[in-house]
């Protein structure tokens, strides 16, 4: 708790700090004031929600990563996935922008950079939302793919034709290559 | 970084997202595309200035007969038009000007605090239906401060032209369409039972997803749904008039309709007697877009 405190303190200073220099910019206080609610509701949440765990930048409140776990029964099953967050300045009018850092074989998810398909961060995005909830809704879209609107062809090609043991493996074996520690 | 679409110069918003995002390398559909939609909504301001009603004829001189018709009727009723940038939000940013516009004009306290009574009813909806917070409080506050700014008196009492650049100013103007947006959502998903019919009549989706898809995001469109609810939330009646081709001649003359959107619950005499004068907020409807419209005499509009 006290580490926590530190940093929170550390982010009062550090933002009143930024004010002073940016002090005209609107857009960007309101988002500042809006992340740094979501940051202490995170440290709240960190009980309730073990399957994700939010972190922001040290230095600036409109980069955050996220470690999520991976959905049992799925193929994701026991994989840790990094997300990496940019939020946009007028957030929380516009989405943050969310890519996986650790390579994911699933329809929606980009195979080489991450990129993310899903409608809450483009165009059904809200500020009812906050990070928290969109890594819940990354963790549901990793139970539930569509695989009707593929960002990752070859995987939504397999789900599509119905060769659900084939996705399976190849998500199981990414899986396992990158998201799940080394052991020994 | 930069995508195809090279005409969105003058969309600052959009530019200055596209640059906060600079630096970081994502996939090339990470950036949203405007649309075509956008680009032009760029170009007209979120809220326009007064302007005679001959310039919306103006639009219509090679157009059709009924509606120059019509306009020559709207003209002999209101006395100018103020249009709004067509960019989904249009409904929502007519009703937040003309509502503020009204309430500097007539500096009518009473009307503040019963708007006022009426927004703490939808934070505890909000709340009630699990919404966080957070999520919705800055732009509750940026509303409530809005009010308290328009009555004159306080240090803070801000002048039309004022409230002209606040409603042209992205950080306030699109703070209000949103918490517009909450108000509706709340108001919509509270009364599921009543509005499940007209949703599903229009869109074949369940009530939380309409309001997840349709009524929460900034930028998509309004119809009778979410003008029912915000006027019931809020206590406001709402009167729209509609200019599209429809010729409901059965007197053989073209008229122009309107609907009054008078909020439900107004039960004792004094509310009564004001639901039956019309409504402050006047709004032309032309299929797809909302602008305001002032009308001549408030009391020969009954007539």
């Amino acid at each position: 708790m006290i580490c926590a405190d530190l940093k929170v303190v550390r982010l009062i200073l550090y933002l009143s700090w930024r004010d002073r220099l940016l002090c005209a910019n609107s857009d960007m206080q309101q988002s500042r004031a809006r992340l740094f609610k979501e940051y202490k509701e995170v440290q709240r949440e960190k009980v309730a929600d073990p399957d994700i765990q939010l972190v922001c930048d040290d230095t600036n409140i409109f980069k955050w990563t996220a470690l999520i776990k991976g959905p049992s029964e799925t193929p994701y099953e026991g994989g840790v996935f990094q997300l990496a967050f940019a939020v946009p300045e007028p957030y929380p009018l516009q989405p943050p922008q969310v890519r996986f850092l650790t390579k994911i074989f699933h329809p929606n998810v980009h195979f080489k950079t991450g990129e993310i398909c899903l409608d809450i961060l483009k165009n059904a995005w809200s500020p009812a939302w906050t990070l928290q909830s969109v890594c819940r809704a990354i963790i549901a879209l990793m139970a539930h793919p569509e695989a009707d609107s593929p960002l990752n062809c070859d995987s939504g090609n397999l789900l599509r034709s119905g060769d659900v043991r084939g996705f399976n493996s190849m998500a199981r074996m990414y899986t396992r290559l990158a998201a799940m520690p080394k052991k020994g | 970084m930069q995508n195809q679409n090279d005409t969105v110069k003058d969309d600052a918003e959009l530019a200055a997202s596209i640059s906060a995002m600079k630096g970081e390398e994502w996939g090339c559909c990470s950036v949203e595309e405007p649309s075509f939609q956008e680009d032009e909504a760029a170009k007209v301001p979120y809220v326009g200035d007064k302007e005679p009603l001959s310039s919306l004829s103006a639009e219509y001189q090679a157009g059709s007969p009924i509606l120059l018709e019509k306009i020559k009727i709207l003209d002999s009723q209101y006395v100018a038009i103020r249009r709004t940038r067509g960019d989904g939000n249009c409904f929502f940013r007519s009703f937040m000007f003309s509502y503020l516009e009204h309430v500097l004009e007539s500096q009518d306290g009473a009307e503040v605090d019963r708007i006022k009574v009426n927004v703490e009813k939808c934070r505890k909806t909000l709340q009630n239906l699990g919404y966080t917070d957070f999520t919705f409080e800055d732009f509750f506050a940026l509303f409530l401060e809005q009010l308290d700014d328009i009555l004159q008196g306080s240090e803070e009492s801000i002048s039309y032209d004022e409230l002209v650049n606040r409603s042209r100013d992205q950080s306030v103007s699109d703070y209000i369409v949103m918490f517009f947006r909450f108000v509706t959502a709340g108001e919509i998903r509270t009364r599921a039972e009543f509005f499940e019919p007209f949703i599903t009549g229009l869109s074949n989706t369940t009530v939380d997803q309409f309001c997840k898809t349709s009524v929460e995001p900034m930028g998509e469109e309004s119809d009778h749904i979410h003008i029912t609810a915000l006027s019931d939330a809020l206590g406001v009646a709402i009167r729209v008039v509609y200019l599209d081709r429809s010729s409901c001649g059965d007197t053989g003359g073209v008229t122009v309709n309107h609907h009054d959107f008078v909020p439900v619950g107004t039960n004792d005499e004094k509310k009564e007697e004001e639901a039956s004068a019309a409504p402050f907020i006047t709004l032309l409807y032309r299929p797809g877009h909302y602008d305001i419209l002032y009308p001549k005499v408030l009391d020969d509009v009954e007539k």
